[in-house]
């Protein structure tokens, strides 16, 4: 039998492990960042190969740390906004590197994801306690995994379409002007590449919309309602209306291209809102929310 | 006549995507409106919050805008859209296909059979190799097909949507949800004061006629740690370099709640019918009700010196004992199975703390810890606790949209992936000759984000021409 002090200075010594490799991640994401901004600046494809590989370093690290972090509190990790943001961070450069292997020599959209997952990493990490807490009575249900996954890997996929997006956005005068050299992309390939947002936004979407329903019908179990109008539901459901929008002008031909761009970086936006935004707006506004996280 | 041309004016807008784009902004805007401002709060309060737009709330009753007209005209609209869509697009999907005369081809192959032997062998392969089915030979490009009916499927999710949304009006209609308090063996008749909002109009009471009574309750508790983590940005960076340790230890009370359930029995007819262990996340259904274990209330009975007179107050309310000078207030009584960081079970000794509940600096100072039947002295007064009642809080809803939305959800759901994930695929092809060498052109179409229409195009050209004889080098001597 394990006595007290033993138990605790097992757990201390596992998190501060745990936080030295999640710096070091931290400080991965941020140094490919780094290199995919040189990338994009100089024209490189050397710099943008290495931000790449180093991203591709860190998620894997990134891996086995979350795996460490379900063994150590013996549940899924995404209890507290500390484990969430690194869950976060770690399933949008995945996705990132997943749909880099379609456009291997476009390096711009690793920017974004980089810059966001080294973000969510300083955040977590700065503001955040990393303490290990029991699971509270109302997430100990099997919703609790399937619908922080499935929103979060929609999340994900949201992340890397609007990073695909936002680049398109920037190297598309580029190239009609002729002066894209060393970002990767040709006149022929750029509607492909544009087409590759659409494709993950459309590959969210049931994603988001099953994460909703999953919440819903878990909040009907756990708190007699499956709808409350709570800050969070109610920004889940503007992201969804969002994305809806997004998809709907695809097939408008006069909303095809510039408007439709702007529903799916605007559906970033929901998405960031409704996963951060929402604890900064019930603080705020003093708005009580059942999802504030409280750790 | 005028009016009738009105009509299919307004008749046409609400059967446009174009319009759904328009509505589903104005909604996308007017739920973030409603995050803006404290649902439910009252105007008073919200005035003496300091809120600052007084006019528009009052205008466009903000406080409880997803139940204000204008919202739900909003919300009514969009619904008349997407049914007229639904209904327009059943019609459209059910009437045969017409297809344009000629295609703009995406594949071209060449053949080396004869032109009479080409179509044969060309439907052949799409047939039985390849898995299509003809839909159309009338004109001069033949078009075959395969997949799922990506048409029926987008139309199903949109009509799973609007299930989903007749089980949300039913919801806002007609449900309504009370609560009752639960004292220890005593049964209590389901009698709802609360009312849906379409029968508090018809004067109508909710369904009842039965008892619930909890037969016991039941609380679990783990030993949590405290952190001792620094704030500082840059102390938390020295334990990211290993200079400084992140360190768990043991505080006076670190019992976590993890775990409240309650027994539930009813009756009907003076007779149980039902009995059921209810916890959060696992309510109990019974007539139309489901039962959720909201709360519990505690009641301490405590007898100051020897009066035989209780002093009686809930956990965390402030009571007044005669001759101690300042209120008090009892934190939550702990009691049930704790779960300690060893791993071993054990059953609490029930217990709470004494605190001073009085105004400063001393406010929630802890004054001891005191178990049933035991004494403790403060401020030279002998306090006893005597008794302390458990009484769980149940709070039951009656839904009857929510059936509806559920089963609405799983068709959205279903159908929704298939059209997704799932993959259609269009060829239409035609043969021609020239010079005695037969070409097929091909349009390859697709829907689905993993259907593939270069994939297909190219087994379509690998079983056409794999018995062909192809030159080959010839070898060196």
């Amino acid at each position: 039998m394990l006595n007290y002090e033993m138990v605790l200075s097992r757990d201390s010594y596992l998190l501060g492990i745990e936080l030295r490799i999640f710096w070091s991640i931290a400080f991965l994401y941020a140094l490919s960042a780094i290199l995919f901004l040189f990338h994009a600046l100089a024209r490189s494809q050397p710099s943008g190969r290495a931000a790449r590989f180093i991203m591709t370093v860190a998620a894997s690290i990134h891996v086995g740390l979350i795996v460490l972090r379900t063994f150590e509190a013996g549940r899924a990790p995404f209890q507290t906004l500390y484990e969430s943001l690194s869950w976060f961070a770690c399933s949008a450069a995945l996705t990132y590197l997943f749909v880099s292997t379609r456009w291997k020599t476009v390096y711009l959209p690793g920017l974004f994801v980089s810059a966001l997952s080294a973000g969510a990493s300083f955040y977590a990490l700065f503001g955040r306690s990393p303490a290990v807490e029991p699971l509270s009575a109302p997430l100990q249900s099997y919703w609790f995994e399937w619908h922080v996954i499935l929103a979060f890997f929609s999340y994900a996929v949201f992340v890397v379409s609007a990073a695909v997006e936002a680049s398109y956005l920037i190297i598309r005068p580029l190239v009609k002007r002729g002066t894209a050299g060393g970002l990767g992309l040709s006149v022929d390939a750029l509607e492909g590449f544009h087409k590759s947002a659409f494709s993950l936004a459309a590959f969210g979407f049931p994603f988001l919309t099953f994460a909703i329903f999953s919440g819903a019908a878990w909040a009907n179990e756990a708190w007699g309602r499956y709808w409350s109008w709570d800050p969070k539901e109610t920004w889940s459901l503007i992201t969804w209306t969002v994305f809806t929008l997004y998809l709907h002008s695809k097939a408008i031909p006069a909303f095809r291209d510039a408007p439709a761009s702007v529903f799916n970086i605007l559906g970033f936006v929901c998405m960031m809102m409704t996963f951060l935004g929402v604890n900064w707006l019930a603080k705020l506004l003093g708005i009580p929310s059942m999802h504030v996280y409280a750790v | 006549m005028k009016r009738d041309s009105v009509l299919r004016l307004l008749y046409g807008k609400l059967a446009s995507i174009k319009t759904s784009v328009y509505i589903l902004s104005v909604m996308a805007f007017f739920f973030m409106a409603g995050t803006i401002f404290p649902q439910g709060e009252k105007l008073e309060d919200y005035i003496k919050a300091g809120g600052k737009f007084v006019a528009f709330v009052k205008l466009f009753g903000l406080l409880d805008f997803f139940s204000s007209p204008l919202f739900l005209i909003a919300a009514f609209v969009l619904f008349l859209n997407l049914a007229v869509c639904t209904y327009e697009r059943f019609f459209a999907i059910r009437s045969p296909r017409r297809y344009p005369k000629e295609f703009t081809p995406t594949h071209g192959i060449t053949l080396t059979q004869d032109e009479a032997e080409a179509v044969t062998e060309t439907r052949r392969v799409l047939r039985d190799e390849l898995g299509f089915r003809l839909v159309s030979k009338d004109n001069e490009w033949i078009v075959m097909e395969k997949g799922l009916p990506y048409r029926w499927l987008t139309w199903l999710y949109h009509a799973g949507i609007i299930v989903c949304v007749i089980g949300v009006m039913l919801t806002f209609l007609l449900a309504y949800e009370d609560t009752v308090t639960l004292a220890p063996g005593k049964a209590v008749a389901v009698e709802p004061e609360a009312q849906g909002r379409l029968s508090s109009l018809a004067g109508k009471k909710g369904p009842s006629g039965f008892k619930i009574k909890v037969l016991e309750f039941l609380t679990e508790y783990a030993e949590a740690p405290e952190l001792d983590y620094p704030e500082g940005g840059l102390s938390r960076l020295a334990i990211g370099l290993g200079w400084q340790k992140p360190r768990y230890m043991m505080k006076g009370d670190s019992l976590f709640a993890t775990d409240w359930k309650a027994r539930i029995l009813v009756e009907e007819g003076g007779r149980a019918v039902k009995e059921k262990l209810v916890e959060i996340n696992d309510p109990l259904k019974y007539g139309g009700y489901t039962f959720y274990l909201l709360d519990f209330d505690q009641v301490f009975k405590v007898r100051v010196e020897n009066n035989p007179i209780l002093l009686e107050a809930k956990n965390n309310e402030e009571m007044l004992v005669p001759g101690l000078g300042f209120p008090i207030r009892f934190s939550i009584f702990r009691t049930g199975k704790l779960k300690k960081l060893d791993g071993s079970i054990e059953e609490i000794r029930g217990h709470t703390n004494i605190k001073y509940a009085g105004e400063g600096q001393d406010k929630d100072e802890d004054l001891g810890r005191i178990e049933t039947g035991e004494s403790v002295y403060i401020n030279g007064r002998r306090l006893t606790l005597v008794d302390v009642v458990e009484s769980p809080i149940m709070s039951y809803r009656y839904d009857p949209g929510m059936h509806l939305l559920w089963w609405g959800g799983i068709l959205v759901l279903v159908t929704m992936s298939l059209r997704f994930f799932g993959s259609w695929h269009m060829a239409a092809y035609r043969i021609g000759s020239t010079g005695g060498i037969a070409r097929l052109d091909v349009r390859m179409d697709s829907k689905g984000l993993f259907a593939d229409p270069e994939k297909t195009a190219k087994r379509l050209e690998h079983y056409l021409t794999q018995n062909d004889i192809r030159p080959t080098p010839l070898q060196e001597e």
